[in-house]
Formats: C-alpha cells, structure tokens, sequence
C-alpha cells in the first residue's frame, strides 16, 4: 500500500481495487448478496406485513451492490460513484438507526440497518467508515 | 435452533478454513496448497451436506421450513467458495488469504441458518435470524 504514495496522475487509481480494497469488496460482496436474498425474501413471503421496512432493505441491497460494483472498478468515475454510494450507505444506518433506536414503533420489523446494524455485529455501521476511509486514502489517485 | 451433528462438522471445518488462512495471511504468505485446501474442504462440506440431505429426504425426513430457501442458502454455500477462490487468484498476494478466510466464516453462518430452516424456527432464536443472510 506504501506504492500509493507516488503514483502519477495518468495512473488509474493504482491500489483501490488490489491489496486491503479487494477484503473490502469481498465483504461488501458479502452484504451485497445477503442483503438482497433477505429482501428479496421478506418482500416475496409477507410484504404487506412491513412495506415500508422492506423496501428499506430492498433500498439498502441496491446500495450495497452499487458499492461492490463501484468499490471494484478501477478510475475516477467509479470512485466518485463508490463514495456517493457509501455516503448513502453511511447516511442509511445513521438515520434508520437513530430512529430505530429512539421510536422503535416506526421499525417493528428489523432491517440490516436497524439499530446500527447490532444483529449484523455492528459491521454495517464501520464498513461504510472504513470504506470512505480506504476511498480517503486513495484520494489522490482518484481526482486527478 | 436444533444444533445437529452436520452443523457442528460444518462450523468446525469452516471455523478451521478460516483459521488456517487468516494465520496464512498474518504471516504473510501468499496462497499457498495448505490454504486452498482450507477453502477446497469448505466446498467439499457443502457437497457432502448437500448429498446427505437429499438422500435424507429420500429417506422420509422433512423440511420443516421453506424448501427452497433450504435450498438458496445451500447452492449459494457452494458457490461462496468457488467464488472466493477466483477473487484470490485474480491478485495472489497475502490479501488474497483474508479474502478466502471470509468465505468459511460465512458458510457457517448460512449452515446455521440452514439448520433453522431444517429443523423450524421458534420465537427463541430470533435474535439469531437477524444475522447474515437472514
């Protein structure tokens, strides 16, 4: 990773889909698939129990999968696409958290952001940190 | 959930996959034959669960939850692996062992799912069907 250092403009964002970045994807990868067969199931077997609460994870599958694919294509455009997608994502589990943590009525039925991703190991609340870190990191790669 | 014997070989050999290649990869070594066939035992699990359930069925045991969710998380178990090996192959580098580790980690949670599956789930183990892949 010490090879980020001195990369020239005309590179294409060397380091941001190798080394550590590819264990990000692969655990991006990881959400990306259970997210969307958790949605995919509650919304196929009892959608109108919670509609609003899977759509939510619906909505959430779709931005981890964005991530993935962002996170592991290689210039500029794909990182800017990553961080948007990972400030989404950041965004998601701060709110849906709070608010699942302070009127828990709103979101009887659990999302893979709800209380800030606690039945997930907390993993959905330091992946986008790490993510917008690795991003940060690899910054100068990437807005030449 | 009903703890059975396959979901305890499954958790040891994908706790020992995982294992072997984090070590791996904390000593930095590159994939190496020990760590692919961590990740090949994984798949061989998968395959071996995946034949003596069918031949359960066969035999008259049931499905106590969706048969086709059983079914999802077991090819998608298989596929971990195999998808896991060629993400490591595409850059060999010490990376790459993390990256296979992931893969037994999250075949035992599956397999722990499956036994839900399998066997029902009551009120008791909602807490655990909120993990991965629920």
């Amino acid at each position: 990773m010490k090879n980020t250092d001195n990369t020239t403009a005309d590179q294409v964002t060397p380091g941001r889909t190798s080394g550590a970045g590819r264990l990000l994807i692969t655990v991006y990868g990881v959400f990306a698939i259970s997210a969307s067969a958790r949605a995919g199931y509650q919304i196929a077997t009892h959608f109108g129990d919670a509609p609003v609460a899977y759509l939510l994870s619906a909505f959430a599958a779709a931005v981890y999968i964005i991530a993935t694919i962002s996170l592991a294509k290689p210039g500029r455009t794909w990182a800017t696409v990553a961080t948007v997608a990972i400030c989404i994502e950041l965004l998601g589990v701060l709110v849906v958290g709070s608010l699942s943590l302070f009127d828990a009525q709103a979101f009887p039925h659990a999302t893979v952001w709800s209380m800030f991703g606690k039945g997930y190991g907390f993993v959905p609340l330091l992946l986008p940190i790490i993510g917008l870190w690795w991003l940060y990191r690899h910054r100068a790669a990437a807005s030449k | 959930m009903t703890v059975d014997g396959w979901f305890i070989a499954g958790m040891i050999v994908g706790l020992a996959s995982s294992l072997v290649c984090v070590v791996a990869a904390v000593l930095k070594k590159k994939p190496n034959d020990v760590t692919l066939l961590a990740l090949a035992a994984v798949e061989l699990f998968i395959v071996v669960y995946a034949v003596a359930s069918i031949v359960r069925l066969a035999m008259g045991a049931g499905i106590v939850g969706a048969p086709w969710e059983f079914w999802g998380y077991m090819f998608t178990a298989a596929a971990l692996p195999v998808a896991g090996f060629y993400w490591a192959m595409m850059e060999r580098s010490f990376w790459s062992n993390y990256v296979m580790s992931a893969v037994g980690v999250t075949v035992v949670v599956m397999l722990a799912r499956m036994a839900q599956i399998w066997y029902g789930t009551g009120l008791s183990v909602q807490g655990l069907q909120q993990g991965i892949g629920s």
